[in-house]
């Protein structure tokens, strides 16, 4: 929660977050093995709190009750002494932990709603955070996000590819997977599976560079300048992962291609003319044989512009550093997101589609508040649509009046 | 999972001393370390000698089948003489000759002894029964990355291999490399043995001829995989980006100031020149700094010489700047100066 929140919002939110970790029937979810778990806590006050274990269930629900956390987290590794210091812990293995944030994937409504300003020199700008300042070169920046639906759908969408890389091609099946909405702007993947459990960081980086198609080189999916073989032979199309994304990739593109696609990539009007009129002859070659065919003007260098853009089309966006992260501490499902005071919540795979994030995340749902709003943007609570609002005072849903107040873009009023 | 089909002959302990067969073939015959030194045994010592010889000067072992059970034996006696010399350039140099040799070998063999071997190791493998899918081999990723990581070609990237429902899809000869691989692994690990038995004063003889051996034959310097002369030229971005700052007296980070001495007294700086290049600070404090260098240098207090820090560590730091091509392969400064140091025109 940020640190400018209003001294009686704070008191409000939380105090209301107490109410909801004192519910007799409080939803969070205590993870596998628990008791080898290391978890950790956020105060109101912003102190964290690490190293803490818990034996059972009830104990960790009497502490969050008397704690009453901004956030709770819990450790994706498994140790031996989680209440040690990192380096006594005795590191048993950890689950594989993917991250799908609006943070790291570019949207056209990033560019309206979100801004970051340099804390070394005050330069700012708008859009996804930068790594570093162009300007003094520093990396800590102040942000403004807003848990969007557009982003928040974009991300849902790239969480799809990766369950789809998962099971068809690291054939995981679904029981070992877990899907949530972290309660702000992404979705969190968990995998808990006995043959990944002892992968080292390294391991997981070839993990992460699959899933996001990093290091894919043409040439070893035949696409490269031999003596005669100048098409992408791609045989064995239908059974295997990235082959076949390439192919449905590279046939939705051809497919649909207009000049200032290829102009895009950085390919020449008449090359892409090329490609346009024989259409055709390559969506038939590439159904039928998962090749390229030999069309005249059409050279390798063309043909890998378009699958490299195909592969990061068809790639999966995550947080990479979250998943090489062996001690990576994550969001408990059912706790509250300060951010939002929307909470973690999972759903079956099966029910993607159709899962609601500002539906199904809602901790709130009795009662109403009265906020003086800032500034926000229109935004959706359930099937209620709040605002635009600036400098306003209203009467709101109490989990639409949270969602503003955590979010810093209203104060609690009497 | 296949069960066992072959089972593996005397010759076959005898060229792959590593499988647990052969551990437990040695097992029976229950001799002991000061048994070695006796004349019975010398040419098992003898053997035992040559192998890590013949690593240090072909970085391959060759194998002599004729006598197997000398053969067998001296495997074991080989570790240990590797144990003795102490010497982390020998025992990574002994590990990569016995795989390599070991990959030569399994090449050549059939698909089940491939199989079997490769079982000995716990892999998740199998004959590949896909007919629309010409390789021999499926095995599980997870067996697949870790014998990869140290594999830089593209062709061992994960996302370049056909990988379905869990299993990438191996040839023959690329199943014996990633085997190898695991071989170097299985040695590397049988070499880093902390709690080492006293060793028989003849066995730290030959250790030392070893050790000898390898200065003479590789030189020192490059023991250490590090050129002679220090070559700035080499040094990654972030060092150079550190001395270029420390040369014109700006300021260094805590972080900045302990990663650029280590990296320095690593590549066989003298303290006496680091404390030099400390000078240009207007804060300058000789002795502070001599203190601070020296026992980085490991030639004061705890007497270890500290490495510097990983790239990882580097980046959240902050003191990675500007990495380029190079620094995409390693994932160390100090790796990135061997690396790039070996790349220029001497
Ligand atoms: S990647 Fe490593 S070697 Fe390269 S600049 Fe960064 S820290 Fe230095
Ligand atoms: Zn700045
Ligand atoms: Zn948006």
């Amino acid at each position: 929660m940020s640190g400018v929140i209003r001294v009686h919002s704070k008191f409000i939110v939380n105090q209301l977050f107490r109410d909801y970790y004192a519910s007799k029937n409080l939803d969070v979810i205590s993870p596998s093995m628990m008791n080898k778990r290391e978890f950790g806590f956020l105060s109101f006050d912003n102190v964290m709190i690490r190293h803490k274990s818990f034996l059972n269930k009830n104990e960790l629900f009497s502490f969050l009750r008397e704690f009453v956390p901004a956030d709770a987290y819990y450790s994706c590794a498994y140790y031996e002494n989680p209440q040690a210091n990192m380096d006594a812990k005795g590191w048993l293995g950890a689950d594989l932990i993917f991250d799908i944030d609006a943070d790291h994937i570019p949207t056209p409504c990033g560019k309206t709603h979100d801004e970051w300003t340099c804390i070394g020199c005050g330069f700012s700008g708008k859009g996804i955070t930068p790594e570093k300042c162009p300007v003094c070169g520093k990396a800590k920046f102040e942000t403004k996000t807003w848990p969007c639906e557009v982003c928040l759908e974009t991300a849902k969408k790239e969480a799809t590819k990766l369950l789809d890389m998962l099971i068809q091609d690291f054939g995981l099946s679904d029981k070992e997977i877990q899907v949530f909405f972290s309660g702000h702007r992404g979705y969190h993947v968990h995998v808990e599976s006995q043959a990944i459990r002892a992968l080292d960081s390294v391991s997981r980086k070839e993990i992460v560079d699959y899933v996001s198609g990093l290091g894919f080189d043409v040439a070893f999916y035949g696409l490269y300048k031999g003596k005669s073989k100048k098409h992408f032979h791609s045989t064995f199309l239908n059974i295997s992962g990235w082959r076949k994304r390439l192919v449905s990739g590279l046939l939705n593109f051809i497919f649909n291609a207009k000049a200032e696609d290829f102009k895009k990539l950085g390919i020449k009007a008449n090359i892409g003319q090329s490609i346009f009129s024989n259409k055709d002859l390559i969506l038939k070659t590439l159904s039928e044989k998962g090749e390229l065919g030999l069309i005249k003007n059409v050279g390798v260098k063309t043909w890998k512009k378009i699958v490299e853009h195909i592969v990061k089309v068809q790639s999966a966006k995550i947080d990479t550093v979250v998943t090489t992260d062996i001690h990576r501490l994550i969001r408990l499902p059912g706790t509250l997101n300060s951010k939002t005071g929307l909470k973690k919540v999972g759903f079956p795979l099966s029910a993607m589609d159709d899962f609601d994030p500002f539906k199904h995340g809602i901790a709130f749902r009795k009662g109403a508040l009265r906020v003086f709003v800032f500034s926000a943007p229109a935004f959706r609570i359930g099937s209620e649509v709040f605002g635009p609002y600036i400098n306003q005072r209203v009467e709101l849903p109490t989990a639409a009046a949270v969602f503003l107040v955590c979010k810093d873009r209203a104060k609690v009023v009497e | 999972m296949q069960t066992l089909t072959v089972k593996f002959t005397k010759y076959d302990l005898a060229k792959y001393p590593f499988l647990k067969e052969t551990a437990d073939y040695v097992r029976k015959l229950n001799f002991k370390i000061e048994d070695l030194t006796s004349p019975e045994l010398s040419s098992i010592l003898e053997r035992a000698k040559e192998r890590v010889e013949e690593a240090i000067l072909y970085a391959l072992v060759s194998r002599k089948l004729h006598n197997a059970e000398i053969e067998i034996l001296s495997f074991p006696v080989a570790i240990m003489l590797t144990l003795a010399t102490e010497n982390s350039f020998i025992k990574k140099r002994y590990a990569l000759a016995e795989s390599k040799q070991t990959y030569n070998d399994m090449k050549l063999e059939p698909k089940e002894k491939i199989l079997a071997i490769a079982q000995n190791f716990e892999w998740a493998i199998q004959k590949n029964d896909n007919d629309n899918i010409p390789y021999e081999f499926k095995l599980h990723f997870t067996d697949f990355i870790k014998n990869t990581t140290h594999l830089r070609s593209g062709k061992w990237k994960l996302v370049n291999r056909i990988l379905y429902k869990g299993n990438v899809y191996l040839t023959r000869n690329e199943a014996a490399r990633l085997l190898s691989e695991e071989v170097r692994r299985h040695i590397e690990k049988r070499l880093e043995a902390k709690d080492t038995p006293k060793f028989p004063p003849k066995i730290i003889e030959l250790a030392n001829k070893i050790k000898q051996l390898s200065i003479e034959k590789i030189g020192k310097a490059e023991m250490e995989g590090f050129p002679k002369k220090i070559v700035q030229a080499a040094f990654p971005p972030c060092i150079k980006n550190l001395y270029k700052a420390i040369t014109s007296g700006r300021h260094l980070s805590h972080i900045g100031r302990f990663t650029l001495t280590s990296f320095l007294v690593n590549i066989g700086m003298p303290s006496e020149n680091v404390i030099e290049l400390f000078k240009n600070f207007s804060d300058y404090n000789e002795r502070m700094t001599r203190y601070q260098v020296e026992h980085i240098a490991g030639e004061r207090g705890s007497r270890t010489r500290y490495t510097t820090p990983k790239c990882d560590t580097l980046k959240t730091h902050g003191v990675c700047t500007n990495p380029d091509e190079i620094c995409k392969k390693i994932r160390h400064p100090l790796a990135y100066y061997r690396r790039k140091s070996k790349s220029l025109p001497k």
